[in-house]
């Protein structure tokens, strides 16, 4: 807990102390931290490997791109509102996908993300198709906030919404209900045989996660100023579960910082060749072989040690 | 942690460019002094191969500037990244460019949804952004922003030129092929009102999904069509692989293949398949004026073959980037925008003048027909009809042309 403070202090004094560039790009790298968390609840806690999380993430994005471009809500209610519409959608797709188990849910996700990519690849009116939505504006927030719009002023905005999100995100997964999950998780008959209904803790899950991703979208629009189709690719929904099992399973804040790492190392990496993605590939293979547990496990060891 | 490492990493690397600069015996005293052009090019995926033309033809010309006098007495140092041709990797890394390395000037951005992605950050980045192929007639219409300059020509213009070329042609009747996404529908849609407009038949298109391997239904129905003449609006391999197959089944004997673009990155890649094929170009290195054959021997000098399409319409941005920094005395974005307004500048393409109204230069239009010559290793595009700027560049802010 005394670690958590600090880190939370750290970050938030970081902008004083960091060049402009690099508050930007911590920005961007607590944008995916909070995606990679929200999916942490699905793949970690309750053994649903989704492979289409992206969904949530571009749902998000497109929501608040337009509700900004189209209307005049201010900046957070447009944030706030889309991570709510994605949460309503994710019921759906939550209880579509939960008639299945195991492999066939993961397709299932796959197969509605694709289902969104391609829509929002010829629904030109809404989603600007293969160009995507330009020209996002932040606006001014309720009663002429303006702090928002600043570079600084958004990175707080992200930060206060990831701690939010990550506190809420703790006392779920040690209520009961968090209990039951990982029941799920390790024993889904046995967890029936007690008399849960582990279809409709599924349900909640899911949807929850979909709502957590869909604000960390919702963030990610305006603060790039645009919304484009990447957002949905099936390959962007790989990425982020390559997050979620670097950064360690299981355990909320290793998906966060398996963000930052990804992000990070493939902005480094870029910088010198071509073919990052080879190293990257290397580095994903070397997690999965000798640390399981992602580089959260391993910094847990060595604390322990 | 990176953050922090990336930094002094970041400073070495311009030191090793300064060492570079000093030891090549240049007159350099400090590379701070340098004039850095930001280019967040793709140069991996499916536009790569555009990106790599338009990456030489700005090294060819930061080259040619730094071996006279430079530009206004400083080196020009181009900061280069790839984006992988994803809108979001190109907003962070001009971001980057701006923040950290101090670029004010950037190019060299290859896709329009990267272009219309980082646009409505120029003023916050106190920017420049002088486009060097971007087509989307969107760029200086509806989304055109004070730092946005367009010396190339736009996509509209291509297909104007065709359009042009159609009303003098003999054909009547005409049919159409597009990739099955916006830009394939939006490049139709121009091109079947121009077929009317000018009096003759647009019988119908068809539409085929991005990464289409085999055309053979399609080729099909455009025989059937009984068309004279179809329009193909292909990119990439999908074009590769449409006109391989077209060859095959002996299309072009009986239709006319017509196209908004004729690209050497994919006449290269189908050889003998693309002869016969006729289109709007940017730019050939056939273009018949002082400037141009200049160039063409000084790039035919460097690398041992002509340069292409993305190549010389990419190096005419840099001529006009130069002429603009000339003019203003500094790289100061205010100073470089009013410079670059009513800018006239003779290039490679002949004269371009930077109108005020909407940034774009107005320029003349070609059009080209493949065909093979004796001693070339591919065939070429050579010049079969050439436009004014004047009916070539649509009216201010507009994609569409009054006649």
């Amino acid at each position: 807990m005394r670690g958590l403070v600090i880190a939370a202090i750290l970050l938030a004094a970081a902008p004083l102390g960091l060049p402009p560039f690099a508050t930007t790009l911590l920005t961007e790298a607590l944008i995916l931290g909070l995606l990679a968390m929200s999916l942490d609840l699905m793949v970690g806690y309750t053994r649903l490997i989704s492979f289409g999380h992206a969904a949530a993430y571009g749902l998000g994005a497109y929501a608040c791109g337009d509700l900004l471009i189209h209307t005049r809500l201010p900046l957070p209610f447009a944030i706030f509102l889309s991570a709510s519409i994605t949460g309503i959608v994710g019921i759906g797709v939550a209880w579509v996908c939960t008639l299945a188990k195991g492999v066939s849910f993961s397709m299932l996700t796959l197969a509605f993300a694709q289902l969104l990519y391609a829509i929002a690849f010829k629904w030109t009116a809404v989603t600007g198709a293969s160009d995507g939505l330009a020209g996002i504006p932040r606006r001014v927030g309720p009663f002429g906030l303006t702090q928002f719009q600043t570079r600084n002023g958004y990175y707080y905005l992200v930060l206060g919404c990831l701690l939010g999100a990550y506190a809420f995100c703790r006392v779920l997964v040690r209520s009961p209900f968090g209990a039951v999950l990982r029941g799920i998780r390790e024993n889904e008959p046995k967890t029936i045989s007690l008399g849960y209904n582990t279809r409709l803790c599924k349900i909640a899950i899911v949807a929850i996660s979909f709502m957590l991703g869909g604000l960390s979208g919702a963030l990610y629009a305006p603060f790039a100023g645009f919304a484009n189709t990447d957002l949905l690719f099936w390959l962007f929904s790989g990425q982020v579960l390559i997050m979620v099992i670097v950064g360690g399973q299981g355990t909320l804040l290793g998906p966060i910082v398996g963000a930052a790492f990804f992000m990070l190392l493939e902005h480094v990496l870029s910088q010198y060749t071509d073919s990052w993605a080879l190293f990257f590939g290397l580095i994903f293979i070397g997690f999965i072989t000798f640390a399981p547990d992602g580089i959260w496990g391993l910094f847990r060891r060595r604390v322990r040690i | 942690m990176s953050t922090h490492n990336a930094v002094p990493r970041r400073v070495l690397l311009s030191s090793l460019t300064a060492a570079a600069l000093a030891g090549g015996g240049q007159r350099w005293a400090l590379a701070a002094d340098a004039i850095k052009i930001g280019m967040p090019v793709t140069l991996t995926g499916a536009l790569g191969s555009i990106g790599t033309q338009m990456r030489q033809a700005c090294e060819f010309w930061a080259k040619q500037v730094n071996a006279s006098d430079g530009l206004l007495g400083r080196p020009i140092e181009l900061v280069i990244e790839d984006t992988a041709g994803n809108p979001s990797n190109t907003v962070r890394k001009a971001q980057e460019m701006v923040e950290r390395s101090g670029v004010r000037l950037l190019t060299c951005i290859v896709a329009s949804n990267e272009a219309l992605a980082v646009a409505p950050k120029l003023t916050e980045w106190d920017a420049i952004f002088v486009s060097g192929d971007n087509g989307d007639g969107r760029l200086t219409g509806e989304s055109l922003v004070p730092n946005f300059f367009r010396p190339n020509t736009s996509g509209p213009m291509g297909t104007r030129a065709v359009a042009l070329w159609l009303r003098d042609s003999p054909m009547k009747k005409f049919y159409g092929i597009g990739m099955d996404y916006a830009w394939g529908h939006n490049s139709m849609d121009v091109f079947a009102a121009e077929v009317k407009r000018a009096g003759k038949e647009f019988l119908g298109a068809v539409f085929s999904p991005t990464g289409t391997k085999d055309f053979s239904p399609y080729i099909t129905k455009i025989r059937q069509s009984g068309a004279e003449g179809c329009y193909l609006v292909l990119a990439g391999d999908d074009n590769n692989a449409f006109l391989s197959q077209a060859k095959q089944y002996r299309l072009g004997d009986k239709i006319q293949l017509l196209t908004e673009q004729v690209d050497e990155g994919s006449i290269n890649a189908v050889g003998d398949a693309a002869v016969g094929l006729i289109g709007g170009s940017r730019y050939s290195a056939t273009l018949d004026n002082p400037a141009n054959k200049a160039f063409v021997a000084a790039w035919q000098k460097e690398y041992g073959r002509l340069p292409q399409m993305f190549e010389g319409d990419q190096y005419q941005s840099c001529i006009v980037l130069q002429a603009a920094i000339e003019k203003a005395g500094s790289i100061d974005a205010a100073k470089v925008r009013s410079a670059m307004e009513n800018l006239i500048v003779n290039s490679v393409k002949g004269r371009v003048e930077m109108r005020a109204c909407d940034h774009q230069g107005e320029q003349a239009g070609f059009v080209v027909k493949v065909v093979k010559r004796p001693g070339m290793e591919h065939p070429v595009p050579e010049v079969v009809a050439t436009y004014p700027a004047d009916r070539i560049t649509p009216p201010c802010n507009q994609m569409s042309y009054d006649n």
